[in-house]
C-alpha cells in the first residue's frame, strides 16, 4: 500500500478535490503516461494493467463555458461541453491521450471535435455496446481487446492477462474499500457529511488505484473514530445522477440541515457497487462488469416478462439504497440536454415514490450560475418532507 | 399578544405582513436592487401601521428570492411553504395554488396547509409576468390595463412564438398587418395562460384552485387560466401578500411548537437596522 | 405573399404523391389488427426494414408521425402533455411528441387525440429500438413509451459500425462488427417470430433484401440526375421524397416511386426544366434534419435563384456495387455487410486526407459532384445526434474549401416556439449576399 504524501486522508481529499489533477501532474512529471477518460465506462482495470496513470475528467461548475463554444455546440451535454472547454483552456495539459467510451451521443458525436481539437498524442473512442446480450459480451471483449492493442502500442509494453487479472484484484480492492468508507454514513446522522464525501469521490477519481485505496483508508480511519454529530433528525437523502463533482449542490442539501447520506451517481456507487469477477481470460470479467453490473441508462436492460419485472431490474439497485441506508427523500438531478437521463426520468420517479420515497426532480446544467434556484426547490421540497 | 411578521422578498416587490390574532398590517412595496437596505425599512412602514414596536414581535420568518438578505429575520423559508400556508388560511378549500409572479410561477399541490408537490419555472420570461410586462411596455399599453383590454377581444390572435423576444417581434408585425390590439391583447394573455397550465398540469390538480401573486390582479389572465383549467378559480383579495402572510403564520407555528416543548426558538438577535454585512 | 401562403409547394409531380405514402403508412397502423397484423414502433435508418417486411409486420413510425405533426404546426399539445409527466423539454422532439401522443391516446382507453392528423397512429403490438452509433433516443423512446403501455414488448438491438479513427484500418475490424450485427438482426428475428406467432420465411427475407439493394441502386441513379445544370430537383422535394426509402424501404410500391420520380428527372432535364429560373446559385444542405414546420424556407431560397441540388440528410443509402459487399446467401449477413460497409465507405477518402473525417468527405464528394457553391448546415436544437459535430464538420470544411460560404441554421425539427421566420429570411438573405460574392470572385 502506497504511502500517502499529505497525511491524513481528509486533508489530503480536500486538496486534491481543489487542485484536481495535481497528483497527475506530479506523476507525468516523474515520467509516467496519463490518460484522461469520461464516464463510469472507463476501463480503468485495463489502463492500470497498462502501466499508465488513468484520470477520470470532470469540469469545474464555476467556471462559465467560453473557448469551448467555439468548436462544439450549445446541445451538447453541459457537462461534456464543460469538460471539453476545460480542456481547450489547458486544464488538461498534461494529458498524453484520452479514452472516450461510447456512452452517449453527447460523446459519440463529439468525438472528433475532441480528437481534432486537442490533438494529443494518443486517442481512442472505446465502442461500448449498448446492450447487454451475449453478442454483446462477446463484442465488448473483441473491443477491449483493441483497446488493449492501442495501449501496447503506445506505450511500447505488452499487457499480459496477468497484468490484467493483478490490476483486477487492485481495482477490486478499491472499491471494498470505499463501500466501507460509504458503510459509515449508515449511522444516523451519518459519521461522514455529504460534502466530504463528495471530495473524497473526486480525489479518488483523480489518482493511480493504489493512491486512491489509500486514501480511502486512511479517510475510513480518520472518520470512523468521530462522535456522530449534527442532527439526528436531519432528513436523509439520495442524490441520483451521472456526473455530480462539485459539492455546491450536495452544499445546498446539507445547509438545511439535511444529509445526503448515499448516491446513485456515476462517480459514487455506480463506479463502485460492483466487482470484476476474476475470470479465466481477465476481460470476460470486465466486459460482464462493465456491460452487465454497471446499471447506467446508456445500457438497455429489460430482459423480464414483466413491466414491473423490467423497472427492478433497471432500478432495483436504488431501492436497496433507500434500504440500507434509511434514506427519507430523493433527488434526482439530471442535466438539461440528456437524453438518456431524461427519458428515464418519469420511469426512476414513480419507481421511487411507489417505494413510499419522496423524489425531487431537477433539471439544471452543469454550473452554478442557476444554484440559488435549485437551492429554493431544495430547500423546499425538504420543508415539505419534514 | 403575540406578534409575528412575515417579510417576502420577492424580486420585483417586498411583502410585510404581521399577525397577531388577525392580520395588523400589511404592506407592498418596490423591491429594487438593494432589497436588504429595503427590507428594514418596509418593516418600519409594516410596524407603524401596526402600531408596535419591533421588540413587540415574537419572532420574524423572511421568505422569497432575497429571504437570505433579511438580516433580522430569525428564520428563512421558501416562498412554496409560505404561499401554501397563507393562501389556505385564506381559502381553506384550496388544493392547488398557481403562483404568477414577477419573474416565476409555480403550482403548488396543499393538503391542510402543507405543501404535497410543487413545481416552478423560474428559467424562462414566457409564463410569468416579465413576459406580459415585456409587450405591454412595447405596445405602450399601461400594465394594470392589459388585462382589461384582453376581455374586450374578439378573438385570440394566438401568437406562435413562446419565447418572449420573438413574440414581441411577432406580435409587432401583426399589429401593424392590422390586428386589432384587444385580440392580441387576449393571444399574450392565452400564451402565458397556456404556460402556466402546463407546468402547472404537471400536478395531479384537485380543486378548488386559486391564484395568487401578481397575476391573480390581472382580471384577463385568470379567465385565460380558467378557461385551461376548465373551472372557476378562486383569488384572494390581496394576491400579492399571501407569502409574507404565510411567513408570519409558519413563524406563529414554530414558536408555537417551541412553546409546547417548554422552549424558545432562537431569533437573530439583529436589530432592526441596515444589514451592514454588505458595506 | 399568396405564394408562400400556398404551403410547400413541390417541385416534380411524383414528390406530390408523398402524402400518400405516409398517409398509406398511418392507416395501415390503424387497420392492422382487422387485417391480422402485428404493428411495430419502429424508427428509421435501424437494419430492421427488410425484417419487418418479410414478416407483414406493419412498421409505426414515430419519426414520421411527429413530422407530421411539426409540418402541421399541431405538435404542442403533445409536447407538452409529455413535458406534463417531467420529459424535458430539451429532449428529442420526435419522440417526445410521439410519446404525448401515446400518453393520450392510453389515456383515453385507444381512442385517438382529438384532432391527430390523418386519423393517427395506431397502438404497437411490439417496439424496436437500436442502439447504434446514430441516436441514443432509438434504445431510450421504446422503455419511455412503454412506461404508458406496459403490457407492450420492448425488443432493442445492437448494430454497430466501427468507429472513425484516422490511425487505424478499419477494414481490419470488419469481420467482427459483421458478426456482432448478423448475430443482433437473428436475435431481432427470433423477438418478431415470437411476438408474430410465425415464423420467417427466409426465401422471402431473402427476396426482399434483393428488392431493398435495388432501391438502393435506383434511389442513387435516380437523385444523380440532379447534378444536372439546372437541378431538376431540390432538396425541398428530396424531404418528401425521400420517404419510399426511409420508410418503406423493401417494399415494390417503393421501388416504383423512384422509377417514376427518375423517369420524371430525365424528362425535366430533356426539356431544360430545373427548380429555380435561373439557377444562380447551387448550394448542398449538409447535415442536419430540417424544420418540419418551416419546409416552405426551401421555396425561399428557390424564389432568390438558389437550390440544393444535393443533400446529405435522408440520403441514407447507397449504390450496392460500391460497397464491394462480400457474397453471401444468408439475407441477414448481407443486410449487416451492408450496414458497416455503408456507414464507413468516406473512411479510406478521409484517411487519404490528413485532418479530414468521413462526414466531411462525404460532403466535399457532392459538392464537386454536383458544382456546389456553398454549404447549409442546420442545427436542430433538440437532436444531438445529428447536429452535435456540425461546427467541427464546417470547420474542416473550411479547411478545404477555403471561402466557400458556409451557413449554420439553427432550429428545431418539431419544436415551432424557437423558429422565427423573419429572422430566418434575414439569415438566408445574408447568405446569399455571400454565394454572391463568392461566385464573382471565383469569375
Amino acid at each position: 500500500m502506497t504511502e500517502l504524501r499529505d497525511g491524513n486522508g481528509l486533508a489530503a481529499a480536500e486538496k486534491l478535490y481543489t487542485q484536481y489533477g495535481s497528483r497527475a501532474r506530479e506523476l507525468k512529471a516523474s515520467g509516467k503516461k496519463v490518460i484522461g477518460y469520461l464516464t463510469a465506462l472507463g476501463p480503468v482495470e485495463i489502463m492500470t494493467a497498462a502501466g499508465v496513470v488513468p484520470i477520470r475528467l470532470k469540469g469545474n461548475v464555476s467556471e462559465a463555458i467560453s473557448k469551448g463554444d467555439a468548436y462544439m455546440e450549445s446541445i451538447v451535454c453541459p457537462f461534456v461541453r464543460n469538460v471539453f472547454d476545460a480542456a481547450v483552456k489547458g486544464k488538461y495539459d498534461f494529458l498524453d491521450g484520452m479514452v472516450l467510451p461510447h456512452q452517449c451521443d453527447s460523446i459519440d458525436r463529439t468525438n472528433e471535435t475532441w480528437s481534432y481539437t486537442l490533438k494529443l498524442p494518443y486517442w481512442h473512442f472505446l465502442n461500448v455496446p449498448h446492450v447487454t446480450d451475449d453478442p454483446s459480451i462477446t463484442f465488448m471483449k473483441e473491443i477491449l481487446r483493441i483497446f488493449i492493442t492501442t495501449l501496447e502500442k503506445f506505450t511500447g509494453t505488452k499487457i499480459t492477462d496477468e497484468a490484467i487479472a493483478n490490476a483486477v484484484k487492485a481495482h477490486n480492492e478499491n472499491r471494498r474499500l470505499m463501500r466501507e468508507l460509504y458503510d459509515l454514513r449508515k449511522s444516523n446522522p451519518p459519521l461522514i457529511s455529504g460534502v466530504e464525501m463528495m471530495k473524497v469521490l473526486v480525489a479518488a477519481m483523480s489518482l493511480p488505484v493504489d493512491e486512491s485505496s489509500a486514501l480511502i483508508k486512511a479517510v475510513t480511519e480518520e472518520v470512523k473514530e468521530r462522535k456522530p454529530a449534527g442532527d439526528a433528525k436531519g432528513k436523509r437523502i439520495m442524490i441520483i445522477g451521472d456526473q455530480i463533482d462539485d459539492i455546491a449542490v450536495i452544499d445546498a442539501i446539507e445547509s438545511t440541515g439535511a444529509c445526503l447520506v448515499m448516491d446513485d451517481l456515476s462517480l459514487g456507487a455506480k463506479m463502485y457497487w460492483q466487482d470484476v469477477d476474476a475470470t479465466a481470460d481477465p476481460v470476460q470479467g470486465i466486459a460482464e462488469r462493465y456491460l452487465r453490473k454497471l446499471k447506467i441508462p446508456t445500457t438497455f436492460v429489460g430482459s423480464a416478462d414483466t413491466y414491473e419485472g423490467i423497472l427492478e431490474e433497471r432500478f432495483g439497485h436504488m431501492k436497496k439504497y433507500v434500504n440500507e441506508f434509511k434514506v427519507d427523500g430523493a433527488i434526482l438531478f439530471i442535466y438539461k440536454y440528456c437524453d438518456p437521463y431524461g427519458f428515464e426520468v418519469p420511469a426512476i420517479k414513480s419507481y421511487i415514490e411507489a417505494a413510499g420515497v419522496p423524489v425531487l426532480y431537477l433539471e439544471d446544467e452543469y454550473s452554478t450560475s442557476s444554484l440559488a434556484r435549485v437551492k429554493t426547490r431544495i430547500e423546499a421540497f425538504l420543508e415539505m418532507i419534514a | 399578544m403575540d406578534y409575528f411578521a412575515g417579510v417576502d422578498i420577492g424580486s420585483t416587490m417586498t411583502k410585510v405582513v404581521i399577525v397577531g390574532d388577525r392580520i395588523e398590517a400589511s404592506l407592498v412595496g418596490p423591491t429594487g436592487p438593494e432589497h436588504r437596505k429595503l427590507a428594514n425599512r418596509v418593516m418600519e412602514e409594516a410596524l407603524r401601521q401596526a402600531r408596535l414596536t419591533f421588540e413587540d414581535l415574537t419572532y420574524i420568518v423572511a421568505t422569497g428570492y432575497g429571504r437570505i438578505n433579511v438580516p433580522f429575520a430569525d428564520r428563512q423559508i421558501t416562498e412554496i411553504t409560505c404561499h401554501a400556508k397563507g393562501l389556505h388560511s385564506l381559502l381553506p378549500s384550496v388544493k392547488t395554488v398557481v403562483d404568477i409572479g414577477g419573474q416565476d410561477s409555480k403550482g403548488i399541490k396543499i393538503q391542510n396547509g402543507k405543501v404535497m408537490n410543487f413545481v416552478m419555472n423560474d428559467k424562462c420570461a414566457a409564463g410569468t409576468g416579465r413576459f406580459l410586462e415585456i409587450i405591454a411596455d412595447s405596445l405602450g399599453v399601461p400594465l394594470e390595463k392589459i388585462g382589461e383590454l384582453s376581455l374586450t377581444a374578439e378573438r385570440i390572435a394566438a401568437v406562435s412564438s413562446t419565447c418572449t423576444v420573438f413574440a414581441e417581434q411577432e406580435i409587432i408585425s401583426r399589429l401593424a398587418g392590422g390586428e386589432p390590439i384587444a385580440n392580441l391583447m387576449a393571444g399574450i394573455h392565452d400564451a402565458v395562460a397556456t404556460r402556466v397550465y402546463s407546468l402547472v398540469k404537471k400536478l395531479n390538480v384537485e380543486p378548488d384552485i386559486a391564484v395568487t401573486g401578481g397575476g391573480a390582479k390581472n382580471i384577463g389572465l385568470v379567465r385565460a387560466l380558467e378557461s385551461k383549467f376548465g373551472q372557476k378559480l378562486l383569488v384572494p383579495p390581496e394576491p400579492l401578500i399571501t407569502g409574507a402572510l404565510g411567513a408570519a403564520l409558519m413563524g406563529k407555528d414554530i414558536f408555537e411548537r417551541y412553546t409546547s416543548e417548554g422552549q424558545k426558538p432562537t431569533r437573530s438577535g439583529h436589530k432592526l437596522e441596515e444589514a451592514t454585512f454588505f458595506k | 405573399m399568396a405564394e408562400e401562403k400556398k404551403g410547400r409547394a413541390v417541385a416534380t409531380a411524383t414528390a406530390a404523391k408523398i402524402p400518400k405514402f405516409v398517409r398509406g403508412n398511418l392507416s395501415a397502423t390503424l387497420k392492422a389488427k382487422e387485417e391480422g397484423k402485428k404493428v411495430a414502433a419502429a424508427f428509421i435508418a435501424d437494419g430492421q426494414d427488410e425484417i419487418m417486411r418479410a414478416m407483414d409486420i406493419v412498421p409505426a413510425w414515430g419519426e414520421s408521425f411527429s413530422g407530421v405533426c411539426a409540418a402541421k404546426r399541431d405538435a404542442e399539445k403533445y409536447l407538452q402533455k409529455a413535458e406534463s409527466d417531467n420529459f424535458s423539454r430539451s429532449l428529442c422532439t420526435y419522440a417526445t411528441c410521439n410519446i404525448g401522443f401515446d400518453m393520450i391516446r392510453e389515456e383515453q382507453g385507444g381512442a385517438m387525440p382529438e384532432g391527430a392528423p390523418w386519423g393517427g397512429m395506431g397502438r404497437p403490438d411490439m417496439i424496436l429500438g437500436n442502439g447504434q452509433l446514430l441516436c441514443d433516443p432509438r434504445f431510450k423512446w421504446p422503455q419511455a413509451t412503454q412506461h404508458y403501455q406496459r403490457d407492450v414488448p420492448v425488443f432493442v438491438t445492437n448494430m454497430y459500425y466501427p468507429p472513425w479513427d484516422p490511425n487505424v484500418n478499419h477494414h481490419d475490424q470488419e469481420a467482427i462488427y459483421v458478426k456482432y450485427a448478423t448475430e443482433e438482426l437473428r436475435a431481432t428475428v427470433k423477438f418478431c417470430e415470437k411476438i408474430t406467432g410465425k415464423k420467417m420465411d427466409w426465401d422471402r427475407l431473402a427476396a426482399t433484401v434483393e428488392l431493398s439493394d435495388k432501391t438502393w441502386d435506383l434511389f442513387i441513379d435516380t437523385y444523380e440526375l440532379r447534378k444536372h445544370i439546372p437541378t431538376p430537383m431540390d432538396t425541398g422535394d428530396a424531404m418528401n421524397t425521400m420517404v419510399p426509402l426511409t420508410f418503406n424501404l423493401g417494399t415494390q410500391e417503393a421501388y416504383d416511386f423512384y422509377v417514376d420520380l427518375k423517369a420524371e428527372l430525365e424528362d425535366k432535364i430533356a426539356n431544360g426544366v430545373g427548380v429555380a429560373d435561373p439557377e444562380k446559385y447551387r448550394v448542398i444542405w449538409a447535415a442536419g434534419l430540417p424544420s418540419w414546420f418551416a419546409l416552405g424556407d426551401f421555396q425561399y431560397f428557390n424564389s432568390k435563384g438558389v437550390v440544393f441540388p444535393v443533400e446529405v440528410t435522408y440520403r441514407g443509402c447507397e449504390k450496392v456495387e460500391r460497397l464491394d459487399l462480400p457474397k453471401t446467401n444468408d439475407p441477414l449477413e448481407h443486410i449487416a455487410w451492408r450496414w458497416v460497409r455503408y456507414w464507413t465507405h468516406w473512411y479510406d477518402a478521409a484517411k487519404k486526407r490528413p485532418g479530414s473525417t468521413p462526414k466531411v468527405e462525404r460532403i466535399i464528394e457532392y459538392i464537386e459532384d454536383y458544382k456546389c457553391d456553398g454549404a447549409v448546415f442546420h442545427s436542430a436544437f433538440s437532436c444531438r445526434s445529428w447536429h452535435a459535430g456540425i461546427m467541427q464538420q464546417a470547420v474542416t470544411l473550411k479547411n478545404v474549401y477555403k471561402d466557400m460560404p458556409i451557413l449554420i441554421m439553427e432550429g428545431d425539427i418539431v419544436d415551432i416556439s424557437s423558429y422565427n421566420e423573419a429572422d430566418t429570411h434575414n439569415r438566408i438573405d445574408a447568405f446569399i449576399e455571400t454565394l454572391a460574392a463568392y461566385k464573382k470572385r471565383q469569375g
